[in-house]
């Protein structure tokens, strides 16, 4: 998937991140550590639930990327790993990377606490500049988790921004702009408003996928397999 | 019998002097009608026998006309004949003829007919093979309209057993008839007759016979399909076959003995049965457990094989073709995308969702762009619709924005598919250079024509919005027909 350049203030890009891979493919986890950017250094790898949540809470990263689908533990995969690690919420960030296109999977880990969902086909630039985006608390979108959002919330604005079981209009936008492809710094220039004002939005965006008790969000997930 | 008597069926005729019976009976059987109708006279003498035959015969045979339209509204079936054959009772005929005749007042009439009408229902297509078409002909026209738990038996061969098996039947019950018959016409010439012993032994050949009889009929329906109605009135069958064998066999042991002696031989074989069956369910269980685990493990494989052979014709033939072209990265990546999306519609297809909505279009359109331009296109959709003929145009000036984003944009190209209440919207994204459309020749037509005309055709708008950063096509249709799109932005 050609999740646009995530460019403009992503963290801080001057300092080093320390990241752990949980794959349980060795073959992805040693291409995804040639691609990543020499300032960012893996701490860890696992393979399976029970190795994640050991080497996460011995290492203590900042950011985790995490395999939606993993074997071990109760079948849960990367859900169980984020729940696992409650402990380190405050300091340990994760961003879900994933194979599947499927809703319920990918709504499933955002709302475990995930801060982003990005394709396994991502380039090595743009995860690279998601990781830093995730790691300076921002959230990371790809077009087709904001299809997703789109999809589950609806397409009609709420009256009352703070309303969790929909998108304000401004929400919408941006959700929509994100949808179309384009990067944070696009849907700035297009809405003529800050990447800052833009990270904040997709931060309420991800707060609603998170919280929201909307019912027929996990529904909607499930009879949405096909996405 | 081995040998089948070709006779016409047994319908009553129309040449009739009451209603038709003798003449038909005489045709049936190939005897002179006289001779038939005063053999009907001189029985209904001899106590009423043959006024009751007579009766019954008119009330269950149909017409010829009757026959005739029977036959056509369900066709023949060799396989259930009782459910789908008219009672025709051709093999009815001679056994109450007999014991009809010799024993009238003894063997009331209502006692015979009920299995015998039955029991020979079932079985008219084995008399009468011209009742139905060619002898082949009732296979064909027959299954298909059989309940499934009975075409069970396909092939000609299992026909005949059937058909020999029943002819046993009939036989059987027809000695059976003759036998009380006969045994009656001793009692009535004062021959003592031990009935205290041969009713209890008729009991358990009765029960036996009904419970094995429903063996075969079990066995056969289960080779093909195992249906809860048949099991239920197989296990009823069962049921009353064993009370009927263990009646008799209680009743002859005990003999005329008291109640007492009779409640302890049933407690007694109670007793035996519990301890044989205690002694057999542990057997029992695991052979019915190993048979399940078997069953679910050729499911299991058949699952296993479909897949292997699936991975086969795609993936593996993928990987064989992109280790030839390993130089080629372009040709690498195309075929590794292409792959892809093959696998994921296979994985995640789901049969209940019908395939010709818009999205599904949007995405084969893409798919093909990428098959043949080797750039990603990335298709993200919010909202579905069916197709229509403004739909159908959509996706074709969806199609070749996506053409021109991935020849002249380069690099992967993103569209966005998004359908309300209020229309669908088409968004198709390039990070190429850009280029003004001023600047498109007059004679090109890719965009004039295809993308903006098309679009305003049928009643949408077509917008183009080129930077250095790239282009992005925005196409709108609204919901309605009539509704040509103006004040939209």
């Amino acid at each position: 998937m050609s999740t646009p350049a995530l460019d403009g203030r992503a963290g801080d890009p001057g300092r080093t991140v320390r990241v752990v891979i949980v794959d349980d493919h060795a073959i992805f986890r040693s291409g995804l550590k040639a691609d990543l950017d020499p300032r960012i250094e893996v701490v860890g790898e696992a393979g399976t639930v029970e190795q994640a949540i050991e080497v996460i809470g011995r290492t203590r990263p900042e950011v985790v990327l995490l395999d939606v689908h993993l074997p071990g533990g109760l079948g849960g995969g990367g859900r169980e790993v984020i729940a696992g690690s409650a402990a380190l919420r405050g300091t340990t960030k994760f961003l879900a990377l994933s194979v599947s296109d499927a809703a319920e999977d990918v709504v499933a880990v955002i709302r475990a606490g995930a801060r982003g969902y990005v394709t396994k086909t991502i380039s090595g630039a743009e995860i690279t500049d998601a990781v830093y985006r995730v790691a300076g608390g921002d959230a990371v979108f790809s077009p087709r988790l904001a299809g997703f959002v789109l999809d589950a919330f609806g397409t009609a604005p709420a009256d009352i921004a703070d309303e969790l079981d929909k998108l304000s209009a401004r929400e919408l936008e941006v959700m929509r702009l994100i949808a179309r492809g384009y990067s944070y710094k696009e849907v700035a220039k297009e809405l003529f408003i800050s990447i800052k004002t833009v990270e904040t939005h997709v931060s309420a965006v991800l707060r609603k996928l998170q919280l929201s008790s909307r019912h027929e969000l996990t529904k909607w997930a499930a009879e949405r397999r096909l996405l | 019998m081995t040998t089948v008597p070709v006779r016409p069926p047994l319908v009553r005729s129309s040449d009739r002097i009451i209603a038709g019976v003798c003449a038909g009976l005489a045709d049936h059987l190939g005897w002179p009608v006289r001779m038939v109708r005063i053999g009907m006279a001189v029985a209904a003498l001899a106590g009423g026998a043959g006024l009751v035959f007579y009766a019954w015969l008119w009330i269950m045979v149909p017409t010829a006309d009757e026959s005739a339209k029977r036959d056509a509204r369900r066709p023949a079936s060799p396989i259930a004949p009782a459910v789908s054959l008219p009672p025709n009772l051709a093999p009815a005929v001679e056994p109450p003829l007999w014991s009809g005749a010799y024993a009238p007042g003894y063997a009331p009439g209502p006692v015979p007919p009920p299995p015998g009408s039955s029991a020979r229902a079932a079985d008219p297509g084995g008399y009468t093979p011209a009742a139905g078409p060619a002898p082949s002909g009732p296979y064909d026209a027959g299954i298909p309209s059989q309940p499934p738990g009975s075409a069970a038996v396909p092939g000609t061969g299992a026909w005949f057993r059937v058909r020999n098996m029943r002819y046993g039947k009939e036989i059987l019950l027809g000695a059976g008839l003759l036998l009380v018959a006969a045994i009656l016409i001793a009692r009535l010439l004062g021959v003592e007759v031990p009935l205290g012993t041969l009713i209890p032994a008729a009991a358990i050949l009765g029960g036996a016979a009904i419970a094995w009889m429903q063996l075969d009929e079990t066995r056969r329906a289960g080779l093909v399909d195992k249906t809860k109605a048949d099991q239920a009135g197989g296990w009823a069958r069962l049921a009353a076959g064993l009370a009927l064998v263990v009646a008799g066999v209680l009743v002859m042991v005990s003999g005329s003995g008291s109640w007492e002696q009779t409640w302890l031989a049933l407690l007694a074989s109670v007793a035996v049965l519990g301890g044989v069956a205690l002694v057999l369910l542990p057997w029992g269980l695991k052979f019915w457990r190993d048979l399940e685990t078997e069953r679910a493990g050729r499911v299991r494989e058949t699952e296993r094989a479909e897949i292997a052979a699936h991975l086969h014709d795609s993936v593996l033939q993928t990987l064989a073709l992109i280790q030839r072209r390993a130089a080629n990265e372009h040709d690498v990546v195309r075929l590794a995308r292409a792959q892809e999306r093959e696998l994921r519609g296979w994985l995640f297809r789901d049969p209940a969702r019908d395939a010709g909505q818009l999205s599904d279009r949007i995405k084969a359109a893409a798919a093909e762009v990428e098959d043949g331009l080797g750039n990603a296109v990335d298709v993200v959709s919010v909202g579905d619709t069916a197709m229509t003929d403004r739909h159908e145009a959509l996706v074709q000036a969806s199609r070749e924005a996506m053409l021109n984003a991935s020849r002249h944009g380069g690099g992967p190209v993103s569209v966005y598919l998004e359908v309300s209440d209020g229309g669908a919207e088409v968004f198709v994204k390039d990070r190429g250079s850009g280029f003004e459309l001023h600047t498109v020749p007059e004679d090109r037509l890719g965009v004039r024509e295809s993308i903006i005309g098309r679009m305003k055709r049928h009643g949408g708008t077509a917008e183009i919005n080129s930077s250095p950063d790239g282009t992005e096509v925005r196409l709108k249709l609204p919901a309605a027909a009539e509704d040509n799109g103006e004040g939209k932005s």
